[in-house]
């Protein structure tokens, strides 16, 4: 994964180098030119920063050849599900509002913003809750110019 | 992949469709082969910045070094400290990892660390992960068992403030429990949220300077 990193290197670096590099791979495959654009899908509970994130790619790109490079986020919900009973949720945003004792319950059962959750299921109050949707890292599309073909 | 549509710009739009956690699945489970094919058993360490990582895998390393070729990994973001803390304790070798900025090791740091073992006479192996509650907690390094260990002075509520960490736990650690009424710490509540987060959960009280439950942390892990 991420090399021995210099300076200030974030959390969001490795996530960053690794999707770099799947992109130089898929780009070299189709004639190696010029990277233009990034489409990336990532799940919520990767913590990642929108900004730090393109702050890395942008950097990477430039490195290597392609500056100014776009990077697009789709974001990807929190979705949990009981192992008991199989009630099934999705977090509607990052930061989840209490706005009602349901709404209190939903919340504590999504865990917020960080990692699983550690209450029951609101249905039916088991504690084997798992996670099935936010975890996602992936680098969907990019786009680059048509150079040579190999 | 397959070439997409032509832009007005001239660029074409490629397909790549990689997962990009399936990779990092991938090179956990490479971890895990060479593992099998060495024979080693391997761990993975958690904890927060002081909690007692170094002390516990020192402890081990020393009961353990008479029977068995002991390795450590120590990760951590600068410094050799916790690798040369291992000096007398008995390892067959002491690597040590220096991240450079990264929060956490993962399973790519840690096999560039592993092709320097050497080929044959260690067969156990404790990684210390960064000290850090959150972050390891998504990167398997493909051990066979992650021990998080968690100290009195970090407050009672420490477990359901890191639920990825302690969800992820094989065996949970608590340690310092000398001080724990010194820093007014109820350790009942810690062990309690870990029961109510997975019942059976193992659990081990430990005074790791004055070497106090070690040897049960070595039981629950199957060694000595």
């Amino acid at each position: 994964m991420a090399p021995h990193a210099k300076g200030s290197a974030v959390h969001e670096f490795g996530v960053a180098s690794e999707i770099w590099e799947a992109v130089r791979r898929a780009a070299g495959e189709h004639g190696g030119g010029r990277i233009r654009a990034i489409t990336v899908e990532i799940g919520e509970l990767n913590l990642i920063e929108d900004e730090q994130l393109r702050f890395w790619v942008t950097a990477l790109a430039e490195r290597d050849g392609s500056p100014g490079a776009e990077l697009r986020i789709a974001h990807l919900p929190v979705t949990v599900r009981c192992r008991q009973c199989g009630e099934t949720r999705t977090a509607e945003s990052r930061d989840s509002r209490v706005e009602s004792r349901e709404t209190e319950v939903e919340s504590r059962f999504l865990g917020g913003m960080l990692g699983t959750p550690a209450a029951a299921c609101p249905r039916c109050g088991s504690g084997e809750v798992e996670v099935i949707g936010g975890r996602e890292i992936r680098v969907v599309s990019a786009e680059v110019d048509a150079g040579q073909e190999s | 992949m397959r070439l997409f549509e032509t832009t007005e710009a001239g660029s074409v739009e490629i397909q790549i469709g990689e997962d990009i956690q399936a990779r990092h699945e991938e090179l956990a489970e490479r971890n895990r082969e060479l593992f099998r094919e060495r024979g080693i058993r391997a761990f993975d360490v958690t904890g927060s910045v002081g909690a007692g990582k170094t002390s516990l895998i020192a402890e081990m390393v020393q009961r353990l070094s008479a029977k068995h070729g002991v390795a450590v990994i120590a990760g951590d973001v600068a410094t050799t400290h916790d690798a040369e803390r291992m000096a007398g304790r008995g390892a067959k070798q002491v690597l040590q990892i220096n991240t450079g900025g990264m929060c956490h090791l993962d399973a790519g740091l840690v096999y560039r660390a592993l092709e320097r073992l050497p080929q044959s006479g260690v067969d156990v192996l404790f990684i210390e992960n960064v000290g850090n509650l959150i972050c390891p907690s998504y990167f398997s390094l493909g051990v066979e068992a992650r021990i998080a260990v968690v100290s009195a002075s970090e407050g009672s509520h420490v477990i359901e403030k890191h639920p990825a960490m302690f969800e992820s736990a094989d065996l949970v650690v608590l340690n310092k429990v000398d001080i724990a009424e010194a820093v007014h710490s109820d350790l009942g509540q810690p062990i309690k949220d870990l029961q109510a987060m997975r019942a059976g959960m193992k659990v081990v009280k430990t005074n790791c300077l004055a070497g106090e439950g070690v040897d049960d942390v070595l039981k629950a892990l199957g060694l000595g």
